[in-house]
């Protein structure tokens, strides 16, 4: 009889749901694809709803729901911080309190009510320990050293652990207010990026410095002689205040902060200066990562690395990692902030609580929402969309459009778990095209300049342009490492190269996109490159679409020259009727 | 324009609140928010109605919506003073926009179904229609949000002109008592609902006080103690594993 086992995140940012049935992955969606809510927080209701519809079965039939961390926990790790630093936490006390007092402590009920659990069935994991379990279990590996880091858990920023045939086991902690997450985040908001949300624009913005401001990042957080790492709490406010991250004295350190909004131009030195200090907190945050591999591959003497949490999403800091630590090879969650949780709390029941046979490995991110061709076509029809069904040509048919210098959408299957767009739901061009970073910057994302584009290539053509650090297999299939574009190649694919010479790739298997595959391969036959520009299928500000009607609504509102759905093609040129609302011309303003 | 008895409240309302530093561009933001959600509920009816004639029009009806929110965002930030971070804050902030009636766990077509759904568009576009005139009246001074509101107008007597179409066909086809019923539960849920949102900021208000004093009379004291005896570690530390089995340590919240 099958075992199945529902896992929840939620509360913070990003809730999700993930079903696990005898092992396996069936279902995982993040609640915002469904609530059209950029980092949705609430109790994922429709999520949970869908993933038991697409297991055909109601609650009933679920054996356990397990939430992703201990609320009792984080409220206590609260209220002593809050203590602690009285009077300045005034304000955060209040807004806290109400907040919990009237919502989080309560998510017991709150899942019994909304999601219709019986509470006998309900199990609570730890944050840290979901998102080692997402790793490890979703890991081809046997036994794995595994390093978890991320803003905050209960009282956990940062965990190590030991994964083999008897579980996962905690070795070493570090514990809030030291994290290296938040302190990340405190150098997003101070460079005018929204927290929790604009991580990786740091990451963007860094490749335009240089780490000229390193020695001041290092008088905030610092890298340990053990191999763990210490922040100094005069220089940051997360642990009192509601709103804020930083202090006056981080000011002080490094000046005024950047206006939310205004343009970044790396040519001023205003500009410069803000790229030099983001390159600074990117160059401490790689060194406190590689000490603590260090030490966890002292600790286990193990070859494998599997990372998870927030942090692991950082994949410049991935690659210095397998670099630059004794690790021969590197896994990372494709969920690794808090999302993944509902995977790996629901893995951890199947693997340790339940003591079942070794769950099977990740192969595929589409473990979201799938609509038919039936539902497609039958929508199209009834929004009067000029449209032609192209069957088995579908991929020829892309590919003739990308080399011919057009925008694509491309929506495919079941939507991607995690925040990578992996070729499911994906903006589409030519990174041959020295003009294509910018016009899709500008007329179809409405998003910053400076900002790169990731490419997707077949795999087994990833060596022709990238140089690629032994051991990345799986972080590359999920968008997870930065590497450098060969010297040769730079100049011929300007749309990819970033900057500093570098590309986020993503390596595409048969088995994890049958169809994106064939589109790499059709393009590789035509122009000789099997490598594509690959975004994500979203406007600024907005979740990646996961409906075709949220992928025609986003089609109508930006630069997308062609509609792929299914085997459905959608030209621009052809739309009739719903012409008068589909104005981008005025988004770039935004 | 001659207004209605109750659009002179909302325009005395108004010409003092439209005027008050930074306000303007605050109440663009949350515009632009209550037009984004209504976006999202239309996008929701598109795909869950079961009347194959009406997902075009709630389509459109959706695309416009988003329109708006674009131009009300670009006024926002448009009148936004730099030093406004408010009203930023408030743009980019997508949890704002449930504040403004999107329900995560449902979409709004689904709880009040195809005839209250429709009636409540019909009232909604009529009431935001002249809530419209009246700011299109107070900003007499300022052409481009004039211009929006008049561009915005146009949209609404489509959404209006089609959904009162809609219902009334439900009453040509014999349903004019459900008609009248939905468009009277509606109102009465728009009262309560104007009812619950001044109760929650009541309540809100309330809360803040007595945590505040809570925080002064228990915490302030209980906080010496607790700096003399909580000790936060630095560097690494040995998880703390409780006792028990894991099944027994699943169980538990805390």
């Amino acid at each position: 009889m099958s075992i199945t086992v529902l896992g929840i995140s939620a509360q913070y940012h990003d809730s999700a749901a993930a079903l696990v049935r005898d092992g396996v992955v069936i279902a995982a969606a993040s609640e915002e694809r469904f609530s059209r809510l950029k980092h949705d927080a609430s109790i994922p209701v429709r999520a949970t709803r869908w993933c038991l519809e697409h297991a055909g079965i109601t609650m009933d039939d679920v054996d356990h729901v397990v939430f992703y961390e201990k609320p009792l926990k984080k409220f206590e790790r609260l209220m002593v911080n809050q203590l602690l630093h009285f009077p300045k936490s005034f304000k955060a006390f209040q807004r806290s309190s109400m907040i919990w007092l009237t919502d989080k402590l309560w998510v017991r009920n709150n899942l019994v009510k909304q999601l219709g659990v019986h509470p006998d069935k309900l199990l609570w994991s730890e944050h840290h320990l979901s998102h080692a379990a997402s790793v490890f279990y979703g890991s081809p590996h046997s036994e794995a050293a595994i390093l978890t880091v991320d803003g905050v858990g209960e009282w956990a920023s940062t965990g190590l652990w030991r994964g083999d045939a008897d579980g996962i086991t905690p070795l070493l902690e570090v514990t809030f207010p030291h994290s290296i997450g938040l302190v990340y985040s405190a150098f997003t908001a101070f460079l005018g990026f929204r927290v929790n949300n604009g991580e990786y624009k740091v990451m963007g913005m860094a490749a335009y410095g240089d780490p000229v401001f390193k020695d001041d990042v290092l008088k905030v957080l610092w890298p340990c002689e053990d191999g763990s790492f210490e922040v100094d709490t005069q220089y940051l406010c997360y642990h009192y205040s509601a709103t804020d991250s930083y202090t006056k004295a981080f000011e002080k350190l490094f000046g005024v902060p950047r206006f939310p909004g205004t343009d970044f131009d790396p040519t001023t030195p205003e500009g410069k200066r803000y790229a030099d200090i983001a390159a600074s907190i990117q160059s401490v945050a790689e060194d406190c990562l590689v000490a603590l591999a260090t030490r966890i591959h002292k600790e286990t003497g193990l070859d494998h690395l599997c990372m998870a949490g927030g942090v692991a999403l950082n994949s410049v800091a991935n690659t210095a990692i397998l670099k630059r630590s004794p690790f021969k090879t590197l896994s990372v969650h494709p969920a690794a902030g808090d999302a993944g949780g509902a995977v790996g709390a629901a893995l951890w029941v199947w693997n340790d609580v339940l003591d079942q046979a070794r769950s099977a490995p990740l192969t595929t991110p589409g473990l979201g929402r799938a609509w038919s061709h039936a539902e497609v076509s039958e929508l199209l029809e009834d929004l009067k969309v000029a449209h032609t069904d192209l069957g088995e040509d579908v991929c020829s048919a892309a590919a003739d459009d990308i080399a011919s210098g057009k925008v694509i959408g491309w929506f495919q299957g079941g939507f991607e778990w995690g925040p990578r767009a992996l070729g499911h739901r994906s903006i589409l061009a030519n990174p041959r095209d020295p003009d294509m970073q910018d016009r899709v910057n500008e007329k179809v994302k409405f998003r910053e300049r400076f900002r790169p584009f990731a490419p997707s290539v077949q795999a087994g053509a990833e060596e022709r342009y990238f140089e690629i650090p032994d051991g990345s297999d799986q972080p590359v299939r999920w968008m997870l490492m930065v590497v450098p574009v060969r010297e040769d190649q730079k100049a011929a694919m300007p749309a990819i190269t970033h900057i500093d010479g570098t590309a986020r790739i993503h390596v595409v298997e048969e088995e994890a996109n049958p169809r994106y595959h064939r589109l790499l391969g059709e393009l590789g036959e035509k122009t000789g490159h099997p490598i594509v520009l690959n975004t994500s299928f979203n406007l600024k500000g907005e979740p990646i679409v996961s409906s075709p009607t949220s992928a025609l609504a986003t089609f109508m509102r930006c630069g997308i020259d062609v509609l792929y759905i299914d085997s459905f093609r959608i030209d621009k040129a052809n739309m009739r009727g719903l012409d008068r609302v589909a104005d981008t011309s005025a988004m770039a303003d935004l | 324009m001659i207004l209605e008895r109750r659009d002179w409240l909302l325009w005395a309302i108004s010409s003092v609140v439209w005027r008050m530093p930074g306000r303007g561009s605050i109440k663009m933001a949350g515009f632009s928010h209550t037009e984004a959600g209504s976006g999202l509920d239309m996008l929701a009816a598109t795909e869950e109605t079961t009347r194959r004639d009406m997902r075009a029009k709630y389509f459109r009806h959706a695309l416009d919506e988003l329109k708006h929110a674009r131009l009300f965002k670009k006024r926002a930030l448009a009148l936004a003073p730099q030093e406004m971070s408010r009203a930023q804050a408030m743009l980019e902030d997508s949890n704002f926009i449930r504040e403004h009636g999107i329900n995560a766990s449902e979409s709004l077509f689904s709880r009040l179904g195809e005839l209250e759904f429709l009636a409540f568009v019909w009232i909604a576009e009529q009431r935001g229609a002249q809530q419209f005139d009246v700011y299109t009246d107070l900003m007499k001074d300022d052409p481009d949000s004039c211009a929006m509101f008049a561009e915005i107008a146009g949209d609404e007597r489509f959404h209006i002109a089609y959904s009162r179409a809609e219902l009334d066909r439900y009453t040509e086809a014999g349903q004019a008592k459900e008609v009248k019923e939905a468009v009277g539960r509606v109102k009465r849920r728009r009262f309560l609902e104007a009812w619950l949102r001044f109760s929650v900021v009541l309540g809100d208000f309330m809360s803040k006080l007595w945590l505040g004093i809570l925080y002064i009379l228990v915490l302030g004291p209980s906080s010496i103690f607790a700096r003399l005896t909580e000790k936060q570690p630095k560097g690494f530390v040995m998880p703390v594993i409780p006792d028990g089995d894991i099944l027994e340590r699943a169980q538990f919240q805390g």
